[in-house]
């Protein structure tokens, strides 16, 4: 097992992965999740908490997961529009069957890994069918 | 500067030797009778999780009795091969008349669960932090791809089959077999739409090749490297299908050189979707029509250009960070007419094509035939 989610990694990234916190450009607006030190023009950047509802825009059924998520496969990964920016992120509470282009999703808090089987637990935002 | 020597290994599972051996199987025969190099640029990627050595270009330089040589190493991730040929070419331009430029990489001393899962590692981390497996992303895109333009499953497949059909006649390559396209949609799915044949073999390699400001003879003439970052996220693209590094890297190149009627391109098929990206984003296929064009017969051997006549990433193999050095060998060898395979017949002008995942970077080599 590749250890990459140690104590420290997950300490700090909790306020971008807990509250789906992106940068936002001064200068042209431009929004990224993950936060970017720099907009891609240049301009200096602030933190901004992202839309919780977008679209979905692609999305993959992945069967050769990681040995750490394998049993919750198959994952579904999604290419999702939120409107301001696009973020890639799991979809959960939802069959395969179901899924689709264009179908409304939004963000929930759900453990994305741990750092072997007594270390730390990550968590952060996936996304499922809109329920509203 | 000039490809005076081109050298590869078979790539394959190769459990009975490590990073250093077969780095130095291809490094003693480029330096065959040659008298010191002033550099010796060492291109790899995976082998630092697989097989971790740090200050490894030093550490391989010196083991092929190089002492007091300089040695720089290179990683860029799928990309680090031809990241070094630019490097090369840098230090041809300034300082050094003689560069001996290595490829070399480690897929095969952990499972193939583990290997996938350290690939991940090629990506951003906003998308590696769900551990969802190496071909998330790129199952993302070829769905978007076949939903936007139309373009069923078994055109898609046309790609691998035509891989495999090339590959089986080049020595060198890891898969020597011909494949049917049907057979690719009854592969085991790896990250649907994609299934386990479009993607690469797990395979380790080395090729190396050397480089000269003024020789007496030369294989081809290495014109010009470019390359570009882009988006490390495919989510942050205007358009996720297009390699924008890759079309500013090309871009900048065809500015300088006359790139019209290219005779033979080897390019980065990481996945069938990443081959069609790329074709479409330096304008050798129309949007959406990529997939068509292959099925056609457009880049066979003997189509409009040859593209992959060495089977490519999917059937000759992908030796991560040794990959780009594989291709400017082999598209040197073709403007040569050694190529061991698919030979390209009378081929003047080529291409090596290679990036990291979708595009963090990418790089464009151009090579031209010499008399």
């Amino acid at each position: 097992m590749m250890r990459v989610k140690t104590p420290p990694v997950v300490w700090r990234s909790r306020n971008h992965r807990y509250k789906l916190v992106g940068s936002k450009c001064k200068a042209c607006g431009e929004v990224r999740f993950p936060p970017v030190h720099f907009c891609s023009c240049g301009g200096e950047v602030e933190e901004v908490e992202l839309p919780r509802a977008g679209r979905l825009v692609s999305y993959s059924i992945v069967y050769a997961a990681d040995e750490e998520s394998r049993e919750r496969s198959p994952v579904i990964m999604g290419l999702i529009d939120l409107g301001v920016t696009r973020v890639v992120a799991e979809i959960v509470d939802a069959s395969p069957e179901e899924v689709h282009s264009g179908m409304q999703v939004e963000a929930v808090f759900r453990r994305i890994g741990e750092d072997g089987e007594t270390g730390v637990i990550a968590y952060g935002i996936k996304f499922r069918p809109a329920v509203g | 500067m000039y490809v005076t020597r081109a050298v590869m290994e078979k790539i394959d599972r190769h459990y009975e030797r490590g990073v250093k051996d077969l780095a130095a199987a291809v490094a003693k025969k480029a330096l065959e009778g040659i008298d010191g190099v002033d550099y010796v640029l060492v291109a790899s990627s995976l082998s630092y999780v697989q097989e971790p050595q740090l200050d490894l270009g030093a550490h391989i330089a010196y083991s092929l009795g190089l002492r007091g040589a300089r040695a720089i190493s290179v990683e860029a991730g799928e990309a680090s091969g031809l990241a070094a040929v630019e490097l090369a070419g840098a230090l041809l331009k300034s300082k050094a008349s003689r560069v001996l430029v290595i490829g070399v990489d480690k897929l095969t001393n952990f499972t193939s669960a583990e290997t996938y899962a350290q690939l991940s590692l090629l990506y951003d981390e906003g998308v590696n932090m769900y551990s969802s497996g190496f071909g998330s992303v790129a199952g993302i895109l070829m769905r978007l791809y076949m939903e936007r333009y139309n373009v069923d499953r078994l055109t898609m497949a046309h790609w691998p089959a035509l891989m495999h059909a090339n590959a089986k006649h080049n020595p060198y390559a890891m898969l020597r077999f011909a494949i049917a396209p049907e057979k690719v949609l009854e592969a085991m799915p790896m990250a649907d739409p994609i299934t386990l044949m479009d993607s690469f073999p797990l395979g380790d390699g080395a090729a190396a090749i050397l480089l000269e400001s003024r020789p007496k003879e030369a294989l081809a003439e290495l014109a010009a490297v470019e390359a570009a970052v882009g988006h490390p996220n495919v989510a942050w693209s205007e358009d996720p299908l297009h390699i924008e590094s890759l079309a500013l890297a090309y871009g900048r190149l065809s500015e300088k050189h006359d790139l019209r009627e290219v005779d033979v391109v080897e390019l980065h098929d990481s996945f069938t979707i990443t081959a069609l990206m790329i074709l479409e984003s330096i304008g050798l296929a129309e949007k959406g029509k990529a997939a068509e064009a292959v099925a056609s017969g457009r880049f066979s051997v003997n189509g409009d250009v040859a593209v992959n006549p060495s089977g490519g990433l999917k059937a000759r193999g992908h030796p991560i960070g040794a990959t780009g050095v594989y291709q400017v060998a082999e598209v040197a060898l073709q403007l040569a007419g050694q190529f061991p395979g698919l030979k390209v017949e009378g081929a003047r002008k080529g291409l090596a094509v290679s990036l990291n995942g979708f595009g963090s970077s990418s790089y464009v080599a151009y090579l031209r035939g010499v008399e």
